[in-house]
């Protein structure tokens, strides 16, 4: 049983044909010579089932009892199978030689193999003859060599052939030189491309295309080894003690060289590269982060993008100089005016005072003590809470008799409403009188500003207020009557101002600035300042420009037209803006800071809607003494000449010519 | 050191040297070569005393060494130089401090009195020699100008203008020491700032903040002009504060955009004004029209007239003197600037007896004197005053005034050389 089967495994082994099956089968009945035909001699003296049907499929056989037929022709039956699943695994577990036990298909039953068929198995699975005798490395024995021998390996002599020439090529050519001759052989034939079967395939190619190949940034090389790379550098490559702690100490991204070079007595001895996996790595991120395309940079003068400002040389008239300086008052001056005809300057002061000062001699004319800090005087101071209208005399005869009649007119004004009386309107008496106070309007709070309307008949005051809905009020002073033109607290008003053509009114609040169309009694627009806490606002003449000025140091300019947000910041101060004024007709406006300094910028407006006024900062300008941390707190330029004047914490106003 | 060849003139006979030209070091400066021609004169005449000179080469003086002048004025050394000769100015010598009770805005002075305009609302007429003589008061404000009219023997006439808008004709009779006010001036609406009287004094024209300029007759007379009063103006109010004969203008020239600072009389037929709004005009006084437009950068303060050198010399807020001719037809050409003041230009005044000189006050409390011929420095800086310089005025006699914010009125003896002013 177990021969047959060996000998069935090694036949297939060694032949899986058939035919040397059968030829074995008839050998091994025959007891022919043959190495595996004696090996089974052995094997079938113990027990010889053979199964003569041959090399057909045994599923033939599943439903018979046998599976076969054995040399003499009986049956050979199926043993009687009753393993599970289980009984195989315990086999596989107790049976120390089931790793040796094979399935014989044809007889249907298990053998164990030998060691020698094992063995066997193992030198085939390995590649190996299956003879353990064989040699496969005899010597050879070489016939044909390098070296010429005494003795040719043949002896015969050339053929006469070899050295006469050939009768019948030279008929063959005869032939086709006189069909040549004769012209029944064309030379071959040049084609023509008359018909236009060749062209040019890319004649039309767009030239964006072109453009783009040319653009075509070959990947980055490698660079080439170089003497460091080698595995027996020149000793000046090595790395000494100092050069190795430096590249140890060295963040790997810092290193001059990925690696140390080093030296090795031979290549054989160079082991394997431990970073490879690392620089293919590195590679590929060269390969993809590699910029495809070649960035056009455009060399710009960084000159150039500066944007061309006129010279301030051309931008003159401007005040460039400190002419004047008007002495008198003892406490800090919180702001100045300056009389419609440049002839006078109103200025009130922490000291309680109005003054009236001759521009042209910085002489004081007139003072008026007013008692309680001045904060605005327009030819009319206002304190703590109680706006006086004051008639300086100072101006055209005239005018001043016009406005005398206009204050002293009493026909006009309409008896208040109790519940409207906000304020008290009264006349001044006796001494104030003669001093030039003519009206007084008593308000509920300290009054922040005052701003005249361009009439002159209107003027509205600020009580800032944080509660209350209470903090802006219009009076009108030809009917002595006064309202409170909001209804809600829109944040702390800061500054009021009137257009100076058209009936809108801007309220300055910590923030934004609002504009009111006092007809439709709407809001109009919103400016935002982007700025912290806006300390001042000046509109400009022709009413489409706002400037205002904040206390974290910048100065905004809007265009009304262009947008709510501010046209251009100016960061040119080093503290707190405290006033910003427009020239009435100059291309000027100027700022005054708590850092001491005046500065005087040029803005030219356009009427053309497309283009941006031009603003150029013209001219710092010093003088005035920083004292407890205020500067300078009130700007104004005079009316007709390109003058500015201001007033300081140091109790003096300068003028600049 | 190199040798320049230099030929040395002079127009005055007494100090003639030679016409022959000298070798003389190109470092020489001023007193070298003014040792070099008293060495000259005293070789020609034993009984030369020492005599200082200034030089003028090509018209300009030598305040450096010959070869830097030479180079600044672009002279060529190869040739003879022509280097002229007169005897030096000497400096002004201060004489008196009036003082006054407030500041001096204005002083007009003629050979015997000076008069002074103040803000103490007051004029004061004061002696050459510093005694104060009668003050003028009657304006309601502050007094801006003043202006002699005429003087017949021992009865003057002078005006005073003011910034309570009216201008009084005064007769001020000196041996009585009795002031009358005569004409009260009334029409201007802004305050008058200057007047100037016109060379017969039968005339003077007075300039205002309100942009005008009128012309008014000086000659007293015992009526009254009448005047169109506003209906409703409280009558009794105005008669009581009239002082004088009401009297109302010849003429109103308008034409001037700003308020008109100074005013004067180029002869009896002209006059001109200068104003804040960067212009200087002449105007004819017969047909009240404007004759020219000098238009200058900056405002102006003041302006002075030569008939001398026949230039206007004028103060602007930019710290320059500039000098003009008004001949020419609307070409606004200014001659020269003379630069060394560093505050406002508030007056200036040319010598009545010389052509080149002149002298000017300004805010930076300086008076300078100065030859238009060094036109980069003054002759002499006069730093008397301590505050800013209002006036200044220059007499016949040779003395030179000026008046500021300090309160006080200098006086300056200026000792012309005889030989130099008729030159």
């Amino acid at each position: 049983d177990l021969s047959d089967s060996e000998d069935s495994v090694f036949s297939g082994l060694e032949d899986s044909g058939s035919d040397s099956e059968e030829e074995e089968e008839e050998e091994g009945g025959g007891g022919g010579g043959g190495r595996s035909v004696r090996f089974c001699e052995v094997l079938c003296a113990v027990q010889d089932i053979r199964n003569t049907v041959g090399n057909v499929p045994m599923e033939w056989y599943r439903d018979f009892p046998h599976l076969g037929y054995d040399l003499d022709g009986r049956k050979i039956y199926k043993p009687i199978r009753s393993q599970d699943e289980l009984d195989h695994f315990l086999d596989k577990m107790e049976n120390p030689d089931y790793w040796r036990t094979v399935h014989d298909k044809q007889t249907g039953s298990d053998i164990t193999l030998s060691e020698e068929q094992v063995a066997l198995v193992r030198r085939l699975q390995s590649g190996r003859f299956g003879d353990v005798d064989f040699n496969e490395y005899q010597p050879t024995v070489e016939y044909f060599s390098r070296d010429v021998m005494l003795h040719p390996v043949t002896n015969r002599p050339a053929d006469k052939r070899s050295f006469i020439p050939s009768l019948i090529e030279k008929e063959k050519v005869s032939k086709l030189v006189h069909a040549i001759k004769m012209g029944w052989i064309k030379p071959r034939r040049v084609e023509d491309d008359s018909r236009g079967r060749y062209y040019d395939l890319w004649a039309s190619e767009d030239s964006s295309i072109l453009a783009r190949h040319k653009m075509h940034l070959p990947a980055p090389k490698i660079p080439l080894p170089g003497h460091q790379e080698s595995y027996n550098p020149p000793p000046e490559f090595l790395f000494n003690e100092e050069e190795r702690a430096l590249w140890e100490q060295q963040d790997a991204a810092d290193r001059k060289l990925p690696f140390v070079p080093r030296k090795f007595s031979s290549l054989r001895s160079v082991p394997a590269f431990p970073r490879f996996v690392h620089e293919r790595f590195e590679r590929c991120l060269d390969l993809y982060l590699c910029p495809r395309q070649r960035k056009m940079r455009v060399n710009v003068d960084p000159e150039d993008l500066i944007p061309k400002l006129p010279k301030p040389r051309d931008l003159q008239p401007f005040p460039t100089t400190q002419s004047l300086v008007y002495r008198g008052h003892s406490g800090l001056i919180r702001s100045i005016s300056v009389s419609p005809t440049g002839q006078w300057l109103a200025s009130g002061s922490d000291d309680g005072s109005v003054r009236f000062w001759e521009v042209c001699s910085s002489r004081c004319l007139k003072t008026v003590q007013v008692g309680g800090a001045v904060r605005r005087p327009v030819c009319l101071t206002h304190l703590d809470s109680r706006v006086l209208l004051l008639s300086p005399s100072l101006a055209d005869r005239q005018v001043v008799s016009a406005s005398e009649l206009l204050l002293s007119d009493k026909e006009g004004a309409e008896p208040v409403q109790g519940a409207e009386s906000l304020v008290t309107w009264s006349e001044a008496e006796g001494e104030e009188l003669n001093e030039g106070i003519r009206l007084k309007i008593q308000h509920p709070k300290a009054v922040h500003q005052v701003a005249w309307h361009a009439k002159g008949d209107y003027l509205a005051s600020v009580m800032p207020d944080h509660s209350s809905h209470l903090q802006v009020l219009i009076h009108q002073v030809s009917r002595r009557r006064s309202q409170n033109p909001f209804r809600r607290n829109k944040g702390l008003v800061q500054r009021v101002s009137f257009h100076p053509l058209r009936p809108y009114f801007f309220v300055a609040t910590q923030r934004s600035v609002r504009i009111y169309n006092l007809l439709k009694q709407e809001m109009t627009k919103k400016l935002q300042a982007n700025a912290k806490w806006i300390s001042s606002m000046a509109v400009h003449p022709g009413g489409d420009h706002v400037i205002c000025g904040s206390y974290d140091c910048r100065l905004s300019w809007f265009d009304l037209d262009l947008s709510t947000k501010p046209y251009r910041m100016l960061r040119h101060h080093k503290k707190a803006v405290r006033g910003v004024a427009y020239h009435r007709f100059y291309p000027l406006f100027a700022s005054a800071s708590d850092d001491g300094s005046v500065i005087v910028c040029h803005g030219t407006v356009y009427n053309d809607l497309l283009q941006n006024p031009l603003i150029v900062p013209v001219k710092v300008l010093r003088g005035h003494a920083v004292s407890q941390d205020l500067g300078v707190l009130d700007v104004t330029f005079h009316p007709s000449q390109p003058w500015v004047f201001s007033s300081g914490a140091d109790a003096t106003i300068r003028l600049y010519t | 050191m190199s040798q320049l060849q230099a030929r040395f003139f002079t127009e005055n006979k007494r100090y003639a040297v030679d016409d022959v030209p000298f070798s003389i070091p190109a470092a020489s400066e001023v007193q070298d070569l003014s040792h070099v021609i008293n060495t000259l004169l005293q070789a020609k005449n034993e009984s030369h005393k020492q005599v200082e000179f200034d030089f003028l080469v090509r018209g300009q003086f030598l305040r450096t060494s010959l070869s830097s002048h030479m180079e600044t004025e672009g002279i060529s050394t190869e040739e003879v130089v022509e280097i002229e000769y007169v005897e030096r100015i000497a400096a002004p010598e201060p004489e008196e401090c009036m003082m006054h009770d407030d500041w001096i805005s204005s002083v007009d002075a003629d050979t015997e009195w000076i008069l002074t305009g103040s803000y103490d609302k007051t004029a004061r007429i004061w002696s050459t020699e510093g005694k104060a003589v009668m003050t003028v008061a009657g304006h309601k404000d502050v007094v801006k100008d003043v202006a002699w009219v005429k003087r017949d023997g021992l009865t003057s006439l002078l005006l005073t203008a003011s910034l309570d808008q009216t201008v009084l004709l005064w007769e001020w009779n000196s041996e009585r020491n009795k002031v009358k006010a005569r004409h009260c001036c009334r029409g201007h609406t802004g305050s008058v700032d200057t007047i100037a009287t016109d060379p017969t004094g039968s005339k003077f024209c007075s300039g205002s903040w309100d942009k005008m300029l009128k012309i008014w007759s000086a000659v007293p007379t015992e009526e009254a002009d009448e005047v169109e009063e506003p209906p409703d103006r409280p009558r009794k109010k105005q008669k009581t504060e009239q002082l004088g004969l009401t009297r109302t203008p010849l003429m109103t020239l308008s034409g001037h955009s700003e308020a008109v600072s100074s005013v004067l009389w180029c002869d009896s037929e002209e006059v001109c004004s200068a104003s804040w709004d960067h212009t200087i005009r002449i105007w004819d006084t017969e047909s009240g029209t404007m004759k020219t437009t000098l238009t200058g950068s900056k405002v102006f303060n003041c302006i002075s007239y030569s008939p001398l050198c026949r230039r206007l010399a004028s103060g602007s807020t930019d710290r320059h003197i500039r000098l003009w001719d008004p001949r020419t037809k609307d070409g606004s050409l200014v001659l020269l600037s003379l630069t060394s003041h560093t505050g406002w230009v508030t007056a200036v005044k040319w010598a009545p007896s010389h052509e080149h000189q002149l002298v000017s006050g300004s805010l930076d409390n300086l008076v300078k004197l100065w030859d238009t011929r060094s036109c980069k420095a003054p002759l002499y800086d006069l730093a008397a005053h301590e505050d800013k310089v209002f006036c200044v005025d220059w007499t016949e006699s040779g003395l030179m005034l000026s008046g500021g914010a300090d309160n006080k009125l200098y006086t300056y003896r200026y000792s012309a050389c005889q030989t130099d002013a008729g030159a």
